[in-house]
């Protein structure tokens, strides 16, 4: 509940925003990197990518939807002297970042972010795990051009499972280019 | 900038409203089981487990949320005739069943079927023994992981005439904890 409402008024606080706000600025990015679980010991390392869509409502905020896939690998035990492995989750997700701060434009720039979305995780053996994800990290801008940028990020993706989560740190590289303005 | 003095805050409570599942995670228990032969109708052998036996699970015993996979691992040798569907059942408390069908009716469904031929051998690997596991045995092992962590592990055939034994048994438990 406290979810929902604090949700609602966040949309609430940037649609209040947008409709008084300096011109919209929209970039598309695409990113790839590498994928580390928190506290999971059957789950193994592995790669994620996705898609990006920074728009810049406010100069201190940017509304970012997104798209990602991620593959882990195999969770390797020894159990009694024998190796077992276990398939790693595949996870896919869409969902949104709210960013303090931009992420185009001119020289280097910081920028928190927290976000919400919706990720699936499947592997074999196990029911699929379909539930609300929770992401938030920091980010790290660099612009060699006027409309292309370097995007680098460290992020924990956060899968909500019953009362526990699997967690997932997630490294990325990406490349932005601005569409607007 | 004044819409920033709704916005942190709300991200924070997006961020921080689902309380515990901030600070959790899933541990692998495993379990050697003996090895063991199982013949019908009333010569099977129980496995008694105690979780506490597992450090992971002495550390978290207090905050098991759930039980979030589960393996039994081995090698089934069918010494037998015929096709055996070799299913576990567990019962919730230190028993030493010897009749099948006692434990089938008394005890818990944990996992199976695992198909082994006449005179075949067979071993399985975590991930298709992960899709062996039972709804009523996931709730079953969670409540004992919940409790005191006993319960009795019974291999046995789901039907007919059997002989069968299990080699480098183990059973593998990967618990949901609140750190």
């Amino acid at each position: 509940m406290m979810r929902t409402v604090a949700l609602a008024v966040l949309a609430l606080a940037l649609a209040a925003g947008v409709a008084s706000a300096a011109p919209v600025g929209v970039g598309v990015g695409a990113f790839g990197g590498l994928s580390y679980p928190i506290l999971q010991d059957d789950v193994g390392n592995g790669s994620v990518y996705g898609l990006r869509v920074p728009v810049r409502l406010l100069p201190m905020i940017t509304v970012e939807p997104y798209w990602l896939t991620g593959k882990m690998d195999d969770a390797t035990e020894t159990i009694g002297g024998v190796e077992y492995t276990r398939d790693g989750f595949d996870n896919k997700g869409y969902g949104a970042n709210a960013i303090l701060g931009h992420v185009g434009g001119a020289g280097f720039h910081f920028y928190p972010f927290a976000g919400i979305g919706s990720h699936k995780l499947t592997r074999t053996g196990t029911p699929e795990i379909k539930e609300t994800a929770y992401n938030f990290g920091l980010g790290f801008g660099l612009s060699p051009t006027p409309k292309v940028s370097l995007q680098i990020r460290g992020e924990v993706n956060m899968i909500k499972t019953g009362d526990t989560s699997r967690k997932f740190g997630n490294a990325t590289v990406g490349l932005n280019y601005d569409l607007l303005p | 900038m004044k819409n920033l003095r709704w916005i942190l805050p709300c991200l924070a409570l997006v961020l921080f409203a689902p309380g515990c599942i901030l600070t959790s995670g899933q541990f692998t228990l495993d379990f050697d089981l003996p090895d063991i032969t199982a013949t019908s109708s009333t010569g099977i052998v129980g496995e008694q487990i105690d979780l506490n036996d597992d450090s992971d699970y002495k550390d978290h015993k207090d905050n098991v949320k759930d039980i979030s996979d589960f393996a039994v691992l081995g090698t089934f040798h069918n010494t037998g005739t015929s096709d055996v569907n070799v299913e576990v059942y567990m019962t919730r408390d230190l028993t030493t069943l010897t009749d099948a069908l006692t434990i089938t009716t008394t005890g818990i469904k944990l996992w199976g079927p695992f198909k082994v031929p006449a005179n075949g051998t067979k071993t399985i690997d975590w991930d298709a023994s992960a899709a062996l596991f039972t709804a009523a045995g996931k709730a079953a092992v969670l409540q004992e992981a919940k409790g005191d962590g006993n319960f009795t592990l019974y291999a046995v055939g789901s039907a007919g005439t059997y002989q069968f034994d299990v080699e480098n048994g183990k059973l593998v438990l990967v618990i949901d904890v609140g750190i």
